[in-house]
C-alpha cells in the first residue's frame, strides 16, 4: 500500500492522523480517498495551485501529475507551497 | 458567561468573563492556520461556526459543539461550474432565527451567498444573488467583491437582506428567492454616476432588532441611515463625524437611536483620524457624534476591520472593538468607558460577543 504523509494543517483537519495508507491505482485516486480531498482539491475538482506532491521525493509534475501511477510502495508527500507571512 | 470570539489572521481566539466583564481570560489559539474571517456563536444551540480561509486550502466554515476544543470542516461548499466563477473567501456566517433548526447563511467572495439547513455541513448557492441581473455592475472592492453582512428580518420570516462590496445593499421580501437593489441615496462617488443602482461600496450593513425596519450602514462614501427597509437612506456623516470613511459599525441592542462608527481618514490613508482611536457614538439616530475618549489610548494609529466591532445584549450592554494591532477594547456600559481587554494578539479580522453559559 502507498504511504501519504500530510502536513500538519492538513493532519489537524483529518483529526490528527498524519499518516494513510492506501490502496489506489493512481496518485489521483489516493489523494481523492483522504478526508482532506475538499482542502486538496477546490469546488470543481481540481487539485489547488499551491498544494505540491512528491512521489518517493519527486515532484509529481515530473512524474505523470496526478495520473502518476502507484505501485503500491511508494511514499506520497503533501507539502503547502512555502509563501505568505 | 460572556464569550468574545476574536478572529485573528492566525486562528480564532475567545475571550471569557463573567456577566461584570472587568477581567478576561483568553481561550486559543483555536483553528490555527487558518485566516478566520468571522466567527459567531450560534444562540440558538451554543454552535461556534467561523468562516475559514487559507492561502493554500482555500476557503471554508468549520464547526465546534464544544466552545472550542474540536472543530470539524463543512463537506461541501462551492460554486457550480456553470457560473463561471470559484469561490474566494468565506466573510461572515449568519445563524437563522429561532426555530430555524439547522439554518445558517453564509457570505463570501465573489459575491456570493450561500445557505445551509444541516449546520454547516453542506451550502447551497444562492442562485438568484449568484445570476443577479445587475451583476455585471459590480465591481471588487479592496478586501474583494465580498458578501460581508447577512442581516435577518425578526419581525418578518421571509425579509432578509445582504451588504457587498462593491455592489451594494440588497433586499430579499421572499427569503432569498429575489433580490431589490436598496441603495437609492447612498453614494458611490468614485463612479461616474454618484447615485447608481447597484455598485456602491458598502463596508458594513446593520439591522436594529427592536426596531426593524431601521438600518444603519457604514459606506465606502458615508454613514447612512434607512427607516424604510432600505428603500431610501439619509446621509449622517455631516452632522459632526471627522470622516465619511470608516469599516464598522455597532449598535445598542435596546436603544434604535444609538450607534457607534470608527471613522477613517479616508479610502487613501484608511486609519483612525487625528492619531487617535475614536469611537464616535450618536444617541439621537444620527443627528448628531460625540467623541468617546476614556479609556482608549491616545495617540493611537488604528484600523478596524468591517467585522472588528460587536456588541453583547445584557443591561447594560458590552461593547467590543478590536484593532488591527491586535488590541481588544472593551466597555461594560455602553461605551462610556473602555478598558483594553487583550492585546499583542495577531492581527484581528472579527469581533463578536455572545453570552452563553
Amino acid at each position: 500500500m502507498a504511504v501519504i504523509l500530510l502536513p500538519g494543517m492538513l493532519a489537524t483537519e483529518a483529526g490528527g492522523q498524519r499518516r494513510f495508507e492506501l490502496d489506489a491505482a493512481t496518485l489521483d485516486e489516493a489523494l481523492r480517498s483522504l478526508p482532506v480531498a475538499n482542502l486538496i482539491f477546490d469546488e470543481r475538482g481540481v487539485l489547488r495551485r499551491l498544494v505540491n506532491v512528491y512521489v518517493d521525493g519527486v515532484d509529481m509534475r515530473e512524474r505523470d501529475g496526478l495520473a502518476t501511477t502507484l505501485a503500491g510502495n511508494e511514499t506520497v508527500r503533501l507539502v503547502g507551497a512555502i509563501a505568505g507571512g | 458567561m460572556v464569550r468574545v470570539l476574536v478572529g485573528t489572521r492566525k486562528g480564532l481566539f475567545v475571550l471569557v468573563s463573567g456577566d461584570e466583564r472587568r477581567e478576561w481570560t483568553i481561550e486559543g489559539p483555536h483553528l490555527e492556520g487558518w485566516d478566520v474571517f468571522h466567527a459567531v456563536l450560534d444562540p440558538r444551540d451554543g454552535a461556534i461556526y467561523a468562516a475559514t480561509n487559507n492561502f493554500v486550502y482555500g476557503a471554508t466554515v468549520h464547526r465546534s459543539t464544544d466552545l472550542g476544543a474540536t472543530w470539524t470542516r463543512s463537506d461541501e461548499i462551492g460554486l457550480p461550474e456553470s457560473s463561471g466563477v470559484k469561490l474566494e473567501k468565506t466573510w461572515h456566517v449568519e445563524p437563522g432565527r429561532e426555530g430555524e433548526d439547522g439554518r445558517l447563511w453564509l457570505g463570501g467572495a465573489p459575491g456570493v451567498l450561500f445557505r445551509s439547513d444541516d449546520s454547516g455541513a453542506t451550502w447551497e448557492v444562492v442562485e438568484s444573488l449568484l445570476h443577479h441581473e445587475t451583476r455585471d455592475r459590480w465591481q471588487p472592492g479592496a478586501g474583494g467583491m465580498c458578501c460581508h453582512s447577512v442581516q435577518l428580518d425578526p419581525s418578518a420570516p421571509e425579509r432578509m437582506y445582504v451588504g457587498i462590496s462593491a455592489a451594494g445593499v440588497f433586499r430579499s421580501e421572499d427569503g432569498g428567492e429575489s433580490w431589490t437593489p436598496a441603495n437609492q441615496g447612498t453614494a458611490a462617488e468614485f463612479m461616474p454616476d454618484p447615485y447608481p443602482l447597484v455598485g456602491q461600496c458598502v463596508h458594513k450593513l446593520l439591522l436594529h432588532p427592536q426596531k426593524p425596519d431601521r438600518l444603519w450602514q457604514q459606506n465606502h462614501c458615508g454613514v447612512y441611515r434607512s427607516d424604510d427597509r432600505g428603500q431610501s437612506w439619509e446621509r449622517l456623516d455631516g452632522n459632526g463625524l471627522p470622516s465619511g470613511f470608516g469599516f464598522p459599525l455597532a449598535l445598542d441592542p435596546r436603544d434604535p437611536d444609538t450607534a457607534y462608527v470608527v471613522p477613517e481618514h479616508g479610502a487613501e490613508n484608511r486609519v483612525t483620524v487625528d492619531g487617535r482611536l475614536g469611537i464616535y457614538r450618536t444617541r439621537d439616530g444620527g443627528e448628531s457624534w460625540e467623541l468617546a475618549t476614556n479609556g482608549l489610548p491616545e495617540p493611537a494609529w488604528a484600523s478596524v476591520m468591517r467585522e472588528g466591532f460587536s456588541f453583547d445584549r445584557l443591561d447594560p450592554f458590552g461593547i467590543y472593538l478590536g484593532t488591527q494591532s491586535g488590541s481588544i477594547f472593551a466597555s461594560a456600559d455602553g461605551g462610556e468607558s473602555w478598558s483594553e481587554a487583550a492585546s499583542q494578539l495577531p492581527t484581528i479580522l472579527s469581533v463578536e460577543a455572545a453570552v452563553w453559559p
